[in-house]
């Protein structure tokens, strides 16, 4: 029941996502039709130059920082009216010294390069030290094989193979002749 | 602001001698408000007002209103509570600045009110210039775009604060910069 509520919530997102992006394809501000229009509508003109301008604007104020001790001295005055009592609590005095804190995602934010280069380093080495063990047990079977294959000539068949018994085998070897017999 | 001030000073006076001290001891939760809520309002109240003596008197206001809400009870959503309020009087005194500003003779005025090609670039001059469009804007469109684009709120807890889905909250903001865009372009 939850699993088929999961797989629809799914398709709708999907869905919505498609629409989203195949509505702003069609009908967006990147609309060729629209930019086809506004080349030669001077209303719209003058209409998106003030919808630019309102988001200037907005950006204008955001951009604009106050000072570090604001939100000290807001607290400050604003307690200093509340009652005798509330004035005295320690939580008060705190807030007299609050300075403003940044949220924890601006804060995680500039580690955020440092733990993807470490992530990336963590990654390396761990597909190196498979990439190494990987190889070097390669080497050892493909060596074995080569002996195994000269004791053969040199000694006959049934003694190599006691030497060299089946079970002996390394686990690329298992692995190879598996697949070949696949 | 001295208005302001003998304002406070007299409810500063009502509320030590008045209340009870039991009211008192049950009213810390003002204090956690100011705690959880105290940065964001600031933030907020910053960039409607942009002025730092407006937002410490915006902010103090805030907080009388809320300790003194129907007799120190506390809201049922002090979030909702607290930023209407501090949009409400950021709002009203942005409303007050600009009479005061409009009542001064032209000749009286900072070059940088009156529009010219320069201004349009000009930072100072575009930010007044939206947030006297702000303050005229209708009271619902007002709130929403104050909350979404000053505050930084997300559509869901804009809708929690005002009691509408986000959706209605997104279409509010369309609208409110929607007749943003129209005062703007006749500014000039």
């Amino acid at each position: 029941m939850k699993m088929t509520k999961i797989k629809t919530s799914n398709k709708c997102r999907r869905i919505r996502a498609w629409l989203y992006t195949a509505l702003n394809r069609h009908f967006g501000p990147e609309a060729n039709w629209l930019n086809e229009h506004i080349k030669n509508c001077p209303r719209c003109q003058r209409r998106l130059i003030s919808c630019g301008k309102v988001n200037l604007a907005l950006s204008f104020i955001k951009s604009q920082p106050h000072k570090l001790d604001l939100l000290k001295r807001a607290n400050t005055q604003a307690i200093g009216v509340l009652k005798h009592s509330l004035r005295q609590e320690s939580k008060a005095q705190k807030l007299k010294k609050r300075l403003p804190e940044p949220k924890l995602l601006e804060r995680c934010g500039k580690y955020g390069s440092s733990l993807a280069n470490l992530a990336a380093c963590v990654l390396v080495l761990l597909l190196m030290k498979i990439g190494v063990f990987s190889s070097m047990d390669n080497f050892h079977s493909r060596g074995q094989k080569v002996i195994k294959q000269y004791y053969a000539k040199q000694v006959g068949e049934d003694m190599a193979d006691e030497i060299f018994p089946e079970g002996s085998k390394t686990t690329a070897q298992r692995n190879s002749h598996g697949f070949t017999n696949a | 602001m001295t208005l302001m001030f003998s304002r406070a000073i007299s409810y500063k006076s009502v509320w030590d001698f008045a209340a009870p001290d039991s009211i008192a001891e049950s009213q810390r939760w003002i204090l956690s408000t100011m705690q959880k809520y105290g940065q964001e309002l600031v933030t907020m109240l910053w960039r409607i007002l942009g002025n730092e003596q407006d937002v410490l008197d915006a902010y103090q206001e805030t907080f009388l209103q809320l300790a003194h809400f129907e007799g120190g009870q506390k809201p049922k959503h002090i979030k909702a509570y607290v930023f209407r309020t501090a949009n409400n009087v950021a709002v009203s005194m942005l409303r007050r600045r600009i009479a005061e500003r409009n009542r001064l003779p032209v000749s009286a005025r900072s070059e940088k009110t009156l529009s010219s090609p320069a201004n349009e670039l000009d930072s100072k001059y575009l930010q007044e210039a939206l947030r006297e469009c702000i303050a005229q804007l209708p009271e619902h469109l007002r709130i929403v775009v104050t909350l979404r684009d000053l505050a930084e709120l997300s559509y869901a807890q804009i809708g929690r604060i005002l009691g509408i889905s986000a959706a209605t909250a997104r279409v509010y903001r369309c609208k409110a910069v929607q007749l943003l865009t129209v005062w703007m372009s006749k500014e000039k």
